[in-house]
């Protein structure tokens, strides 16, 4: 047999083993390699080369030694799973690099980190000055991972104190000019109901690029032609303010009127409008 | 604007936001919010029957008034 013709055959019956092999491996994500999985890899591919290019003159040694880089980290990929100890040692565990805002540096020197790698790692995550940090550990696969100290987190609203109203994900009923019938119903919504919106805003459905309708039924439009301004939905702004305006109203009433009974019965309800305005005012303000 | 009409308008725009609660709890589908916002439409419900019956005292006071 001539030597191109050996190489020929010989690629192609490897190109497609490899592509079986590394199928059987399993499927993990290459963005979070760890060394041990770089290793397999790489020696999986120099073995394809070397077997195809003819380097290994008996073509059953290096099937063989293709077979066991294989079949073993699949078995230690099953077995981690399983185990945790096997686990540690395959994936490696991460290391504490910061606690309680100081520097490890024997864990440093461990994981053959040196400062400029760790600063510049920190770096990555927007964090420039390394006395933010409160805790940061290296994982498995290289990268640094990073807590910052309380005062140094962004504000949430948690932390602010705030009651925030719960917000449903917005469907998109309309996309370039094609009403989407699923997501309407899904919202219990139909078409007529589209259309009487889009008359009130004075908007053709064909000139409509995006629409979508919030959890309480507000329509959000984008048009094709961006010369026309489309309202935005101010139905909960406007609600809240004139929630506002007729407490204040009844407050009023209340100072004004003569009647006892009467001043009482406008003080109650001014009452009971404020309560329902805090309790809206997640909901309809933010 | 006198008095009575007054409360004949606060009662209106109670009305209204009433009526804008219950359509956006009827959209809703989060529980927790649906469950808010009907609880306000039945306090602000509340308020409605109040100012009505003040409302017919005093077109009962100022019969020259009455009506829309």
């Amino acid at each position: 047999m001539a030597e191109w013709l050996n190489i020929l055959l010989r690629s192609i019956g490897i190109f497609v083993l490899t592509l079986i092999l590394v199928r059987l491996i399993g499927k993990r994500q290459t963005s979070r390699l760890t060394f041990f999985d770089l290793i397999t890899g790489i020696v999986i591919g120099v073995m394809a080369a070397a077997v195809s290019l003819n380097l290994v003159k008996d073509l059953a040694n290096g099937l063989i030694a293709l077979a066991v880089w294989t079949v073993f980290p699949m078995l230690i990929y099953v077995l981690s799973i399983k185990y945790k100890a096997v686990r540690d040692i395959v994936q490696g565990k991460e290391t504490v690099l910061i606690n309680h805002g100081k520097v490890l540096e024997d864990k440093l020197l461990e994981a053959r980190l040196t400062p400029e790698d760790l600063l510049s790692q920190l770096r990555k995550k927007n964090i420039f000055n390394f006395a933010d940090v409160e805790f940061a550990v290296l994982e498995p696969t290289g990268e640094v991972s990073a807590l910052l100290k309380k005062d140094k987190q962004p504000v949430t609203a948690t932390t602010l104190g705030i009651n925030v109203g719960q917000e449903s994900v917005p469907q998109t009923v309309m996309l370039d000019g094609i009403i989407m019938d699923e997501p309407l119903t899904a919202m219990g919504l139909n078409r007529r109901w589209l259309h009487t919106e889009l008359e009130k805003v004075g908007v053709a459905p064909e000139n409509v690029f995006i629409g979508q309708v919030d959890s309480v039924g507000q329509l959000y439009l984008d048009l094709f032609d961006d010369t026309i301004q489309v309202p935005k939905p101010k139905i909960k702004e406007l609600t809240y303010a004139t929630m506002k305006k007729c407490q204040a109203d009844c407050e009023l009433y209340a100072l004004g009127t003569k009647q006892p009974e009467a001043k009482k019965m406008y003080e109650k309800s001014s009452k009971i409008l404020s309560e329902a305005i805090q309790e809206l005012e997640p909901l309809l303000k933010r | 604007m006198t008095i009575s009409a007054q409360v004949k308008q606060t009662l209106a725009s109670l009305k209204g936001v009433q009526a804008t609660l219950e359509t956006f709890a009827s959209f809703e589908e989060n529980l927790k919010a649906k469950t808010i916002l009907s609880r306000n439409t039945q306090r602000i419900n509340h308020v409605i029957r109040d100012m009505e019956k003040r409302l017919s005292v005093l077109e009962f006071e100022e019969p020259q008034y009455k009506g829309f």
